[in-house]
């Protein structure tokens, strides 16, 4: 999307930049996560082109432990902000909060893994009918759109939802562009931003095998991922979208 | 919002506008070289060469011919082991027939093709043009110089044509006897060949004739319907064969035939769609047989029958489709035709027994062949003897190239004295090959000077189009959106598969545009349903859209909405009602238009009676009874124009209308096409004509200071889109219906004026594309092109050939203009809204604070209609989008003018381009869309 990009005018009080936790660790594994997703993709490659419904199902996991690991290492909960958790899994919730142990696996594996569950099960078949909206196979590659659109969704929602939790607000401020950029949030538009550019040389004569669906709908996405991560987190940081 | 620019600005889009048409002129000028031909016709006393042969003419082996076409009749199936054409083959088995596979160049499609096996010429680009302009007399062969004309100057030369009439348009007054047939419905697999067929046996009779020619339509036909591989088609070729039979026995038996040549050919050959046009193999691979029982006694048995093919479809010896012209020269004797480029097949040589003779026949070829290679490259020594020598080692241009061949062919015949005939032979066919390869491609001829004047020209009009838009402060998003969809256009335009696949782009951006739309709406307020948003809405029908006919080349046959069993076959009937729902509700448009114009007529009349009293009351009493009239003078209107629809597609697309039950076919049937499309143009007329009158009329009584609500511009609008149904085929009028609910989801959108015109042309293409388009000269439809046409009419036919396959992007311009000025309330409904969900105290106040926002908004759009400055701003954009494709398919032509693809893909493209700045920007867009902003005014 062409945007122009300027300093924020009237920034509402909730709505402040994601910043990575103050800590070493968050600080350099920031700069490492990127590079491991994209490592990760690329060493999946040759066989997301030959077998993608198998390659793209395994590189879907390690994915997910990656994003997991980025949300617990370096991001802080959406307990943060003002936005209340939501009450999804109170049981859980309930077992989670008392313990605030600051290395405690309970205190960020857990709400990761939340993030996992509660961002990829209603995103993905809602990202697959998007990705169908812009042109995807109805009729055929079922399984193919909704793992691309489970990876789209790990690479957006999965950090989102850590840090901003799933109140409605956030969310809509998420979609109309309206939240100051941040890592998180560069992440999100450049992964679609990215998959949408994908698209484009899916026609060209090349007649090669990486051409067909969804490999380059993927590759844009990881590609646009790392790029809005880390334009995102640096030069963008803080800045708001302008339309018109 | 046009204050603040002080620099005039109309005549920078005059000039823009303007500058379109020249750029246009002058690249194509530069583009497709105008090949200037030798007039008149050739005589053997030119045929004077630097030797000692002698001068006796070779005698002819036959003085008649009988010339076969069979349209689209690839090489396999004559050949091949699935061929139908059993009798042709057990010929070639014996020796009688001496087959080929003929090469034919791109374009394949029939009037360049019998234009080269004609004159055995390879026909300038400008051909497909004029294949379309056919009555077009700069494009008739009368004055060339053909096989037909030396045929015909003989002694006693008499032709007689049956089958396509293209030879007629071709050859006016060539042929004492004809009967032409018009491939005007492609379902009509019969008759147009039992036309041609029922002529035969007389004609085998007659012995007054020197050439009959046929033309079969059949076999193309099958192709365009079902393909290669239809059950029509091993039927369809047996039938060809029994001709062949009918025709070769003739031969053999009647004393009067005994010295006939009979070629069967192809003109050109088809893909694996059915389709050509193009340059695949299968397309520019038919095949060519000579048959007589003389050639049985020369050759002899020795070819097998059927074969495989050695390459993709090339069976036997490959010879090109020109070739036919001078070996038909030699064969029955007259002189080779002026602008033949062919070579004469080294296979008849043994007809001959002497060796002078078959020297003689090729030097002949030669000759002619030289005059040629003459008069394009004059620098160069042409002469009969051997002058100042070229150095033939090392880097030679072609030209020099020529010049050294033609300096061997020289030596040679010079040396003949020592009788060594086999290397004369050899020079001779070293020359003819390499001219004929050099000759062929037009490489060499583009006006390079021209190509860059005409690219800088169309840049002049963008730059124009350019300075006359309204600056306005901050860069929007939506002008980086315009200026980065019109880069990227221009980019792709020189990737040849983006060329073909064209439509992904327009289908990927305008996804891209309704998702801005979406979230630039969203910001501004979040509707509690976001799935039903106006922008959701849209995109959802876009992929409903894009989905509606697969076009393109890569995955031309892939599945799509138009070939799913749900539209096709015993289904039709949904077709049909799609269809039937689409006339119905342009029918109920037009009422709704007269019966206001009768109740604007009504309120004439009570103010002329002098009442005096607010005529309100009177206006209001009769709505209901004006609508009814005004539906009733409707119905028969758009009645007429589904019965047309009906009575065409059952004619020409038999397979759409098998829901349809068989008493209402029967009657449709039988009722006159030409008449109806008549009755349906003149109804349009004269329902135009009256709400012009009414709405000048009201708008004459209307007080000065009340602006007019335009809707006149919506009336022109909802004639033009029932114009464009009758111009559409069936399958895709049910597309008219999405295009309206789009129109409408549109209007609720509330677009600034360059978002609009962005909307506009990305819909514009993606119709163009979705109506099964795409930048393949075989994709042009001529269906519809003759609808109401009794006589060949080359304007009538010509605008009806393009609006049947602009029929979209036509829509949308004027859809675009209308909403731009919010004409009559384009959005229909949308001040009201159903009471039923009036249950929630919030939802109401939260919708009356949206019509009021709503309203307010129209307020500020109606403000726009009645400008110019607006329609400036408008037309000004559309100039830019159009010019920058322009400059974009120019570049790319001239940067990529020795690409293998360019006359495959980039000249159609330019082409389209051509038709998209002329007829569509100038003619539509500016000329219709001004015409219908000014009514609006009224």
């Amino acid at each position: 999307m062409s945007t122009g990009i300027q300093e924020p005018q009237k920034p509402k009080p909730s709505a402040t930049p994601i910043d990575i936790l103050n800590n070493d660790t968050a600080k350099i594994y920031t700069h490492i996560h990127p590079i491991l997703v994209l490592s990760l993709y690329a060493y999946k490659f040759q066989s997301i082109v030959a077998e993608p419904v198998p390659a793209l199902s395994e590189s879907l996991i390690w994915l997910g432990i990656l994003q997991i690991a980025y949300a617990a290492i370096c991001l802080p909960p959406t307990g943060g902000s003002a936005a209340p958790v939501e009450k999804k899994k109170p049981g859980e919730k309930k077992r989670a909060a008392p313990s605030k142990i600051e290395s405690g696996v309970n205190g960020k594996i857990i709400p990761a893994f939340l993030s996992l569950v509660v961002s990829v099960a209603p995103a993905t078949p809602l990202l697959a009918g998007i990705l169908v909206l812009f042109g995807a196979p109805i009729t055929t590659h079922h399984a193919h759109t909704l793992l691309c659109a489970a990876h789209i969704s790990l690479l957006t929602t999965l950090p989102l939802v850590y840090v901003h939790g799933v109140n409605g607000e956030t969310w809509r401020e998420i979609i109309a562009l309206l939240r100051p950029i941040d890592e998180v949030y560069g992440c999100m538009i450049g992964t679609v931003f990215g998959a949408w550019l994908g698209a484009v040389p899916i026609p060209l004569d090349w007649d090669r095998e990486w051409q067909k669906w969804p490999v380059t709908i993927v590759t844009g996405a990881y590609i646009g991922f790392a790029v809005g991560k880390l334009v995102g987190g640096t030069v963008l940081k803080g800045k708001k979208i302008m339309f018109d | 919002m046009s204050v603040s620019a002080k620099v005039p600005q109309w005549p920078y889009l005059t000039i823009a506008n303007l500058l379109i048409p020249v750029a246009v002129l002058v690249f194509a000028t530069g583009f497709f070289p105008y090949k200037p031909f030798m007039p008149g016709l050739a005589t053997y006393e030119e045929a004077d060469m630097p030797d000692s042969l002698g001068q006796a003419q070779p005698p002819a082996i036959f003085d008649k011919v009988v010339f076969m076409v069979v349209d689209a009749l690839r090489s396999d199936f004559v050949f091949g082991e699935e061929s139908g054409m059993e009798y042709v083959q057990s010929l070639i088995r014996s020796g009688a027939a001496l087959p080929f596979t003929a090469h034919a160049t791109s374009p394949t499609i029939t009037m360049p093709r019998v234009k080269a096996i004609t004159t055995g010429s390879i026909p300038s680009f400008l051909d497909v043009i004029l294949n379309f302009a056919e009555s077009d007399t700069s494009s008739t062969l009368a004055t060339q110089d053909t096989w037909l004309a030396q045929l015909k100057a003989k002694e006693g030369g008499k032709l007689v044509m049956y089958g396509d009439d293209t030879w007629l348009k071709l050859f006016p007054g060539f042929f004492a006897r004809a009967d032409g047939t018009s491939s005007f419905f492609v379902s009509d697999f019969t008759e147009v060949d039992n036309n041609v067929t029922r002529h035969v046996p007389e004609e085998l009779l007659n012995s007054d004739w020197n050439a009959l020619i046929m033309h079969y339509l059949g076999l193309d036909h099958i192709g365009h319907k079902t393909g290669p591989k239809g059950p029509e088609m091993i039927p369809k070729q047996k039938e060809m064969d029994g001709i062949v039979r009918q025709i070769f026995e003739a031969i053999e038996n009647e004393d009067h035939l005994e010295n006939t040549l009979f070629v069967l050919c192809g003109d050109h050959g088809m893909n694996e769609g059915g389709n050509h046009g193009g340059s695949s193999p299968g397309e520019t691979s038919p095949a060519l047989v000579f048959m007589s029982p003389r050639l049985q006694n020369v050759f002899g048995a020795n070819r097998e029958s059927p074969t495989k093919a050695s390459g993709e479809f090339e069976y036997y010896k490959k010879v090109e489709q020109s070739d036919i012209v001078p070996t038909l020269a030699g064969l029955l004797g007259f002189p080779v035709p002026r602008n033949n480029l062919g070579v004469f097949i080294a296979d008849f040589l043994p007809l001959w027994e002497q060796d002078y003779d078959r020297l003689r026949l090729l030097q002949q070829n030669v000759n002619q062949v030289q005059k040629i290679v003459e008069a394009t490259y004059p620098k160069y020594q042409w002469g009969a003897s051997v002058g100042e020598s070229i150095d033939c080692d090392g880097d030679l241009t072609v030209g020099q190239h020529l010049a050294c061949r033609w300096q061997s062919i020289v030596k040679a015949a010079s040396d003949a004295t020592s009788k060594d005939f086999a290397h004369v032979t050899r020079s001779y066919y070293e020359f003819l090959y390499d001219a004929q390869a050099i000759m062929s491609t037009t490489a060499s001829n583009y006006d390079v000077s021209k190509l860059f004047l005409g690219s800088s020209l169309a840049f002049a009009s963008l730059v124009m189009a350019w300075c006359s838009l309204d600056k306005f402060g901050p860069i929007t998003a939506t002008g980086i959106f315009y200026t980065l969809t019109l880069a990227l256009y221009g980019v792709l335009m020189f990737a040849s598969s983006y060329v073909e696949e064209e439509h992904n782009f327009w289908y990927w951006v305008t996804s891209g545009w309704f998702c801005y739309l979406f979230i630039s709406s969203s910001r501004k307020e979040w509707l509690p349903w976001f799935i039903f948003h106006p922008a959701v809405t849209l995109l959802i029908l876009h992929r409903i859209i894009r989905r509606w006919n697969q076009t393109g080349q890569k995955y031309a046959g892939a599945d799509d909405i138009v070939h799913s069993p749900l539209l096709c076959g015993s289904s039709s009937i949904l077709l049909w009602s799609l269809v039937g729902a689409a006339y119905m509700d342009v029918t109920i448009r037009i009422s709704r238009h007269v019966g206001r114009s009768i109740s604007s007529a009504d309120e004439d009349k009570q103010r002329k009676g002098g009442a005096g009293q607010d005529d309100n009351d009177a206006d209001f009493e009769s709505t209901d009874v004006n609508r009814f009239i005004g539906t009733l003078a409707t119905l028969p209107l758009g009645a007429t124009a589904f019965v047309f629809k009906l009575a065409f597609t059952s004619h020409d697309a038999p397979e759409l209308t098998q829901g349809i039950s068989p008493g209402l076919l029967a009657w449709v049937d039988a009722l006159d096409l030409v008449g109806m499309a008549r009755m349906v143009f003149g109804g349009l007329g004269v329902s135009l004509s009256w709400l012009v009158f009414a709405e000048w009329r009201r708008a004459r009584n209307r007080k000065r200071t009340v602006a007019g609500n335009g809707d006149l511009a919506l009336t022109t609008f909802d004639l033009l889109t029932l114009l464009l149904l009758t111009q559409t085929k069936a399958q895709n009028i049910p597309l008219y219906l999405l295009f309206r609910l789009q129109t409408f989801f549109l209007s609720l959108l509330s677009l600034s004026p360059t978002s609009l015109s962005l909307t506009t042309t990305l819909l514009s293409q993606t119709a163009f594309f979705a109506l099964g388009n795409s930048n393949a000269i075989s994709s042009i439809s001529l269906s519809n092109s003759y609808n109401g046409v009794a006589s060949y009419n080359i304007s009538a036919v010509g605008l009806l050939l393009f609006l049947s396959n602009w029929a979209g992007p036509v829509y949308w311009a004027l859809a675009g203009t209308v909403l731009l000025g919010a004409h009559g309330g384009v959005g229909g409904e949308r001040r009201g809204f159903d009471t039923s969900e009036l249950d929630e105290r919030d939802w109401v106040v939260q919708e009356r604070e949206r019509l009021v926002g709503i309203r307010e908004r129209e307020v500020e759009e109606e403000g726009r209609r009645g400008e110019w400055g607006v329609w400036r701003q408008w037309v000004a954009l559309a100039t830019m989008g159009v010019a920058g494709g322009l400059v974009g398919v120019m570049a790319a032509c001239t940067v990529l003018r020795t690409h293998l693809f360019v006359w495959s893909v980039f000249s159609p493209k330019f082409l389209f381009a051509v038709a998209w700045s002329v007829a569509h920007h100038l003619g539509v867009v500016v000329g219709l869309g001004s015409l219908v902003w000014w009514v609006g005014m009224w």
